[in-house]
Order: C-alpha cells, then structure tokens, then sequence
C-alpha cells in the first residue's frame, strides 16, 4: 500500500515544486529585468536639475519662474566670472595669433587717429614709425620661445609707456598687453605651447560641457549645445573631465596598451589655468545651485530634436491617439464576428475554416500586418478613397485627399485594429459560448427578439470575458511598433491636429532613440524613461480596464 | 443601449473634430536613412523655428524604405546614405506616376574602422580589414599587436553603413561566419568599447575618447581627409526628391538648406562634415 501512495505523493510534490519555480522564475525576471529599467526611467522624471536645466525650461518650453531664475543666473554668473577670466588669461599666453591681430589693429587705427588729429607731414611720420617699433617688438615677442628675448622686447616697449605722444592713443593698449604678456611668459612655458594649446582645447571643451557657451560666446546651432550640464549626474561626469586628462600609452611594442590617468591641475601647474580647477571643484554647488527636481512636465513637453531634452508628451499623445482609434475599430468588429460565430452559426465547415483562420491570423508576426497595412491602406485604399472623395464627389479637400495617400493614424490604428482583432475575437467567443443557455432561452421565453435577448441578456452576462480579450489587446495595441513603423509613426514633427496626420509614439520613440542618433548614449536617462512611460501607461489602460471589468462584473452579480 | 448609443455619437463626434480641423500651411515628409535622419530633425527643428507654421515630419525606415517611399508618393524627400541603385531609379522612372529622381548630396561621412582603446595597432590598409573580416586574420598578432583573438564587428547588411563598408572595403569578398552583427551604429560602438580585441565600424560622429580609430591606408578619419574624400571609406549622404523641386517652394529650401551657414554647423554639430568646406 504505502508503495503505491510514495510515487503518487512524489510526482504531486514535483509538480507543485515546478510550478513554484515558476513562478518564482516570473517575479525573478520581473525584478531583475523591469525593476532596474523602471528606476532608471524614473531618473528622467526625478534628479538633481542645475541651473542649466531652469534656464533650459525657462527658455526652450517656457515653464518656470523668471525672476528667481534670473536672480541666479547672476549670482551663478559672479561664480563663473573668476573661471573664465582665468581661461581668458590663459588663452592669451597660448592664442598669440589674436594677439597679433590686436596689436595690427591698434597700429592701423593709431594712423586715422593721428590723421584725425590733424597731425601730418615729418611729425606724422615719425610717429608712425615709432609706434611701428613697439608694434614689431610686440610681435617679435609673441613669436619667439626664448624667455629672455621675450622679456627683453617687452621691456623695450614697456619704456615708452612714460612718452606723452601715446597717452590716450590707441597706442596705449600696448603697454598693457605688454604687461600682460610679461606675467603670462613668465608663468607659461613657452616651448609647450602646442602642447598647452591641444591640452586647453580639451579644458575648453569640458567648461563648455559644464557650462554652456560662455560669454561672449556666439550661441551654437543646436539647442543641445547651447546649455550646459543640466542634471547633476552629468556634471560630475563632466567635471571627471575637466580634473584629468585620459591617455593610452605604450609600455612595450606588442602589448596592449595602458590607460593612465593624470591631474590636469599638475599639467597646468604655475600657470593661470591652475587655480581654476580647484576652484570649480570647491565651488561647484555654488556654480549650478543644484537643486532637487521633480520634472512632471516630462509627461507633456515636447522635445528638442534627438529627444536630448525635453519630454515625451507627443509621444504619449500619439499612443493613446492610435490605441484609442484602433480600439474604435477593433471592439465593435470584433465582438460582432464572435456573436455572429456563436449566435448565427452552427457548427459547419466553413465556421471551422474561418475559426482557423481567426486563429492562425493571431499567430502573425506584427511586422506582416505592418507591411499589409502600409499596401492596402496607404498605397491602395485611401488613395482611391481620397481620389472619389476629392473628384468625384467633392466631399474632401484637395489636401485631406493628399493626405489620405500618405502615412496618417488612421491607417496606423487600422492596422493595429486588425492585428488586435483575432484577439478579442476569440475572447468575445470563448466568453458569449460560456454564458449559460438559460439565460438566453429565459430572455427568448419572454418574448425578446434574438438581436434583443443578445444585446440585453448575453452580452452584459459575456462583458467581463470579453473586457479581459479588450484588456489584453489594448497593451498589445499601445506597445507595438512594427506595425505602424511604416503605416503613421513618425520619429520627428508637430502634433497632429487631425487623423489625418502621422504621430510620434512611444513605442517607435523608444526604437527610434535606441538606433538613430549619438545622442542616445549621452542621454540614456530619456530613452529609459521612455520606456518606462510606455509601461506605466500600459500599466495605467489595464488598470482602468480591470477596473471596469470589476464594476462590470459586480453589477452582473446584483451586488 | 441608450448609453452606448450616446457614447457612439460622442465618439463620432470627437473624430469628426479630428477630421475636419483647420489644415496648417505646408507639410513635409521625410522618410528614409537612419544615418540620414538626425541631419533632417535638426534641420526640420531650425525650420520650424523659422517657420512655425510649416510642419516636417521625420520618419526613419531604412534607406531603401525611403527610395520605395519615394517611388509610391508616401514622402516628399527621401534620405538615403547611399545612392539609389539602377533598379530603384528604374521603378522610379516605369512606375504609375513616372519621375526623374534628382539626388541632393548634403553632407560627408567616413565609416571609421574602430577598436578597443588599448590596442596598440594605429594603422590598417584596406586588404587587412579585408583579411580580418574574411576570417584570413585572426589574431592581433598579425597585425602588430598582442596575441589576442580578433572579435569582429559588422553592421546587419540592410544598413547603408554595411553597404558602404561592403563596396569600398570588402570588394564583394563573403564576411566570414565569425563575424557579429549588430543593428545599429550606438550598438557596433558599445559592443567594441566593452570588448578588448573587438574591431567595429561606424559613422564618424561616433567617435569618442572610448574607441580608438584606426588610419586606413595611412589616411585618418577627420573632417578635412573626408571632405575632401581622400579618406578611402568616405560616402555622401543624401536627399533624393521628385525631380528638381520647383524654386522657392518648401522642398527647395529644405534640399537646399545645408549650403547655408546654419545648415553647415547644424551638420558639423551632428558629428557629419559638410560638403561646402567653409
């Protein structure tokens, strides 16, 4: 006896493990794979913004509040002032080339002075001529690399400071510069140069990073550059930057080669450039004013090209726009085919067929609905449609009938439309097949109709089946993007104002960041939270749907 | 029934209110190249700065999606990073509505060969990527660098990229089996970044300090060898449309727009070197 139970008693306990594991395996994944990409979505919506980010919304989408942002900006403004003064400095040591052009100027403009002045003849002449000295001197030392020759040609210009023939002349500028470039050429040497310029090239590049453009500054194409760092994780990223230089070096031919990493502030030491870094470092709360951000606008706003900022609010737009019209389209259809296959039918061969057909087209890989979609619906149906409606009938306007042969929602949502439709097809009939057949005989008994006993009587019995089918393909709607990759998404442009046009979708976004640009891997807070939106707005559709399954319900059972 | 009959018209209601809103002066659609593509949403950002009246849709397929676009009405532009094959422009011209396809090269960009930062190869002739991606060459070695198995990497072979790399590279040689596909430029870069004897190809705005581009046939990657297209794995990015665009409209402006100055740094911005060296 006890043999016979052991085997039985294993076998049960086996399978209640497997499925244990299972379900364990599902939550596992769920935790593993959705909880991590859903907190790093969440990092687009709540982070620490920078006055970069203020000034962004401020100026790109127009939210915020402009007196407290301009208050900053001038605060932060003082801040930076000292760093780019220092790098101002700096560049004049290494940019000799514009000083040059300085100094050619002020010579050129010292001539019409002296003209202006009403000084001509010998006396002009002999003006001119010094004032040609000093400039040479001037160039001579911002050529050479030899310290001595440098300061020595300085110092002969610096000896006519005292000459009351430059006072007030566009000449005195030169004394400065000379004074200037004394201080530099004592700090700098002259001889790295080059490699001081290709280093501050690199410095440059990180402020402008941080910063944004800096003053005077013409303001670049792209929105993306004219802001700097907006979010707090980037500016330490950057700031990463700017304290140290990154160099593969070889150690021995053959071999790999070998990161090394070195302080700027030690390649830049006793310098003018020195003291900026760690004034940066120091001051870097005081240079953003960081502050804790929740960006619930991330939910409406548009975006700048690249979705570099900005938010996906087009994007939901167009998913609810498309999920909604191709839901339109689906729930009527598709609970008519089942009614229709239960109801009007028996159980024949033709029935059967069409039952396999439903359920093989369920079975279709999206992509080919959206390459049917695109050839039946744009190339051939709306085209004609737009044709007899334009021409012969003069219902549509020459742009709708124009539209109509181009990519639009409509047929984006017609197609997700049929690719929902097997779905809620099968649901609808497994659910109008379970509802009792007393109900309906009750209702035939009383005297209603077939159309009324099913439209009162069985489907309300059938609702909450055919809500779980709607449920199901309404994620499945919002979520897919081949199908209107080719028939109304769109990865750029306005939101639509008619059905007409294509839309922008989350689902097509989030491909659309992943493939397209550079930009995704410098922003991949957005492309996460892309994608967490789309699942929180699936999230979002089920629960309302569940939620009207569950009153649906409810009201069957008299409660 | 008396609700959903409501509901019904509601429904109706709001759609009609869809249909028969007010329509916005100009439209334009742009369908094709991922390569391309960037360029054009920048470009369609500026106009619409310019213009905001005027609306430009971007939509990126695939290059010979955008050619196909082009062929069936379904867009106004097509962006292609290769030129329209025989076939292509055949359609084109035997089709319903027959039309000329004019092609508008906008921009320059080099297919950079790229490895791992540590690897000590500076320089590749042409032969060699060839070897390397025919499976000929399997080691670092060979190359001058450590012993270490080469990992390489290929775009998937409907991208533009793959074909550019295929033509002027590869010279109809197969790849060999070992070679991995990936879908996308972001892709091809993160997969040779993380991996020490990887080697990649991709556009030049994919450069950064993580990957280490490689001199082909003694020629670097930078903006001045590929515009002048001396860099062998250079290739001109397109705009193709339906024959010439009429002056002045829309279409002109927007084919026309990377000779002007914004235009230009709108290219150079987006990691592409324009075709007027200004």
């Amino acid at each position: 006896m006890k043999f016979r139970i052991f085997p039985r008693e294993f076998r049960d306990k086996c399978f209640t493990a497997s499925c244990m594991f299972s379900v364990c395996l599902m939550v596992f994944i769920l935790v593993v794979v959705l909880f991590p990409m859903m907190a790093r979505g969440l990092k687009a919506v709540f982070f620490q913004g920078t006055n970069e980010f203020r000034e962004m919304q401020l100026v790109v989408f127009g939210h915020g509040d402009a007196e407290r942002i301009q208050r900053e900006n001038g605060e932060i403004e003082e801040a930076r002032a000292f760093v780019y003064e220092a790098a101002n400095r700096f560049r004049r040591g290494i940019d000799t080339e514009h000083l040059a052009d300085e100094v050619r100027g002020a010579y050129r403009d010292y001539g019409s002075y002296l003209r202006a002045a009403g000084i001509s003849g010998e006396r002009y002449s002999a003006q001119r001529a010094r004032a040609k000295d000093l400039r040479d001197a001037l160039l001579d030392a911002f050529e050479s690399r030899d310290k001595e020759y440098v300061q020595s040609r300085l110092q002969c210009v610096l000896q006519s400071r005292a000459d009351p023939d430059f006072g007030g002349t566009p000449i005195e500028a030169y004394f400065e510069t000379a004074e200037s470039y004394s201080r530099i050429a004592a700090s700098v040497d002259l001889s790295r140069r080059e490699q001081y310029a290709e280093a501050f090239g690199e410095v440059r590049e990180a402020l402008h990073k941080l910063f944004g453009p800096g003053p005077g500054e013409p303001a670049p194409a792209l929105t993306m550059d004219q802001y700097g760092a907006t979010r707090w994780d980037a500016v330490e990223r950057e700031l990463h930057r700017l304290l140290w230089s990154e160099d593969w070096v070889e150690t021995e031919p053959g071999r790999p080669m070998v990161k090394e990493t070195r302080a700027r502030r030690e390649f830049f030491a006793g310098t003018e450039l020195e003291p900026v870094f760690d004034y940066v470092e120091t001051n870097l709360e005081k240079l953003f004013q960081p502050r804790f951000t929740f960006y619930w606008r991330y939910f409406m706003d548009g975006s700048t090209d690249g979705h570099y900022f900005g938010g996906c609010g087009p994007e939901i737009l167009g998913t609810l726009a498309l999920t909604f019209f191709s839901m339109l389209f689906a729930i009527p259809l598709g609970i008519i085919s089942a009614a229709f296959l239960v109801e009007c039918t028996g159980d024949n061969i033709a029935v059967r067929v069409i039952r396999t057909c439903i359920n093989t087209l369920a079975g279709v890989p999206s992509i080919v609905f959206g390459l049917f979609g695109m050839a039946f619906f744009v190339l051939f149906l709306f085209p004609v449609i737009g044709e007899f409606g334009h021409g012969t009938l003069g219902i549509f306007s020459a742009e709708a009938a124009d539209k109509l042969t181009k990519p639009n929602i409509l047929a984006a949502s017609l197609t997700l439309g049929l690719l929902v439709l097997p779905v809620i097809i099968r649901a609808s009939e497994e659910a109008i097949r379970a509802v009792p057949i007393n109900y309906k005989e009750a209702a035939l008994a009383l005297g209603a109709g077939q159309f009324r006993s099913f439209m009162t009587v069985i489907l309300p019995a059938a609702a909450p089946g055919i809500f779980t089918g709607i449920i199901l393909s309404l994620s499945r709607a919002a979520g897919e993007t081949a199908p209107i990759l080719f028939t109304g998404a769109i990865a750029f442009g306005p939101v639509p104002d008619s059905i007409l046009e294509p839309t922008r979708a989350l689902s097509y976004g989030s491909y659309d960041i992943a493939v397209g640009d550079r930009l995704a891997m410098l922003v991949p807070h957005k492309q996460y939270g892309m994608v967490m939106t789309l699942v929180a707005l699936v999230l979002t559709l089920n629960i309302i749907a569940i939620w009207i399954r569950s009153r649906s319900s409810r009201k069957l059972r008299g409660l | 029934m008396k609700k959903l009959l409501s509901a019904g018209i509601v429904v109706l209601l709001i759609s009609l209110v869809f249909v028969v809103a007010a329509p916005r002066e100009g439209t334009l659609l742009l369908e094709g190249s991922t390569t391309v593509g960037p360029i054009s949403d920048a470009f369609a950002e500026a106009f619409q700065k310019m213009y905001p009246k005027v609306s430009i849709t971007v939509n990126k397929t695939g290059s010979g999606n955008g050619a196909a676009a082009l062929v069936d009405g379904r867009c106004d532009i097509a962006m292609m990073s290769r030129f329209m094959k025989d076939k292509e422009y055949k359609t084109a011209v035997t089709g319903a509505k027959p039309f000329l396809p004019v092609a508008h090269a906008i921009a320059m960009d080099g297919v950079c060969v790229i490895v791992y930062p540590s690897n000590p190869v500076k320089a590749l002739t042409r032969e060699q990527v060839r070897g390397i991606y025919t499976g000929k060459i399997k080691n670092w070695k060979d190359l001058g660098g450590p012993s270490q198995a080469i990992v390489p990497i290929s775009r998937d072979t409907s991208s533009g990229t793959y074909e550019t790399f295929e033509g002027l590279v590869m010279n109809g040689e197969k790849m060999a089996a070992n070679v991995e596909y990936v879908n996308s430029n972001p892709q091809a870069h993160s997969r040779v970044k993380s991996t020490t004897g990887a080697i990649g190809y991709v556009g030049l705005g994919f450069l950064d300090s993580s990957v280490k581009a490689l001199e082909i046939d003694k020629i670097m990657p930078t903006r001045s060898s590929i515009a002048k297209g001396v860099y062998p794995i250079s290739r001109p990015l397109f705009l193709f449309t339906n024959g010439y665009p009429e002056l002045g409209t829309l279409v002109h402006e927007f084919c026309t727009f990377y000779l002007t100055e914004e235009g230009q740094e709108i290219i150079e911005a987006k990691g592409f070197v324009p075709v007027t060296a200004y």
